[in-house]
């Protein structure tokens, strides 16, 4: 069944259609939000956040595009709302932090068991490095950058979602990838953590 | 080949998408550019970090956890839909309760007690309670 005919029997009241929307595509609005926000369960809570937010708007979906642009939008847009949201709230997100830590070892650690407890931080430590040069971005060229990379998404399919050209798509990521050598480059000669 | 064109062509070279030729081209400038060489290598831990959050997968309960709350929103939507019956169902309990007190003081004003009246001798009704001398005072005489 396509998300056209699903859609169209959400709206004629068959609310359990929607699961199958939820199942087709909660993984990749998952890892949107991941790369965004770098937290598995922050991450759950923002997938749920958007299809909720897709299921009460679902009546203003036209069908210009497909299903799948269009949640894509509201992923990018609930993602780029929740960290501006936490960039308003420093104080309750450091205190946040300090409960997190070990979470976040939790997740790293169940990638590979056999890790020896230097390179276990050694990945820790190169992950916050990477994940807080890309926070660094402004808000289009680290969209385009989740979208590309954690999405695997092409370019056409970014100028869709973002409702831009594909040259300023192009230009976007090219200017992404020139702030994150500078600004991973001049970490890296500091910290020396590649051995 | 120079550093520009080894930045340009490094996404492809670390994708496997470059001819033998380039491919070669681009190992022989890494091998001689430390700069190349070290930002090659930042762009390999970038790839490893992306990568390890890529494979984290949602929560296994995620479906019937939005499944629940669209249930619950809709359950709580189709109650604020009906306000007639949230200001009805207060007005009803208090009408019910005012009705039911009405109701009381109606009977209790109907009721008059009639069996169980001790009957009283005429003369006892016709003592006049003030005039009736203190005990205090027969006493002291």
């Amino acid at each position: 069944m396509t998300d056209t005919e699903i859609i169209n029997i959400i709206l004629q009241g068959g609310r359990n259609e929607f699961r199958t929307l939820v199942e087709r595509y909660q993984s990749m609005v998952f890892r949107t939000c991941m790369g965004f926000l770098h937290d598995k369960d922050d991450a759950d809570d923002l997938t749920q956040e958007v299809f909720i937010q897709a299921y009460q708007s679902l009546n203003k979906f036209k069908g210009d595009s497909a299903f799948s642009t269009w949640i894509y939008r509201i992923a990018v847009n609930a993602s780029l709302n929740r960290l501006r949201k936490n960039s308003r709230t420093p104080i309750l997100n450091r205190l946040d932090s300090l409960f997190v830590t070990g979470k976040e070892k939790e997740i790293s650690l169940t990638a590979n068991d056999d890790e020896d407890p230097e390179s276990i931080l050694i990945r820790l430590e190169k992950s916050k490095w990477i994940q807080a040069a890309l926070d660094s971005l402004p808000e289009n060229q680290r969209t385009v950058i989740v979208l590309s990379k954690y999405d695997d998404l092409s370019q056409k399919e970014i100028a869709e979602i973002m409702k831009i050209t594909e040259g300023a798509v192009e230009s976007l990521i090219q200017r992404a990838k020139a702030n994150l050598k500078v600004k991973l480059s001049s970490t890296y000669k500091k910290m020396r953590l590649i051995p | 080949m120079n550093c520009q064109l080894c930045q340009k062509e490094s996404d492809k070279y670390r994708e496997g998408k470059l001819s033998d030729d380039l491919r070669i081209q681009v190992e022989s400038h890494l091998q001689q550019c430390t700069e190349c060489a070290e930002s090659y290598r930042i762009q390999l831990i970038a790839d490893s970090v992306i990568n390890m959050e890529k494979a984290i997968s949602p929560a296994i309960n995620l479906t019937a956890r939005i499944m629940d709350r669209i249930e619950n929103l809709e359950d709580a939507g189709n109650k604020i839909s009906k306000p007639f019956i949230r200001v009805l169902q207060p007005v009803l309990i208090i009408t019910s309760m005012a009705a039911a007190i009405f109701i009381g003081v109606l009977i209790g004003n109907i009721y008059k007690p009639s069996g169980t009246v001790i009957s009283r001798p005429v003369e006892l009704s016709l003592i006049d309670d003030a005039t009736i001398e203190s005990v205090d005072i027969l006493s002291n005489e």
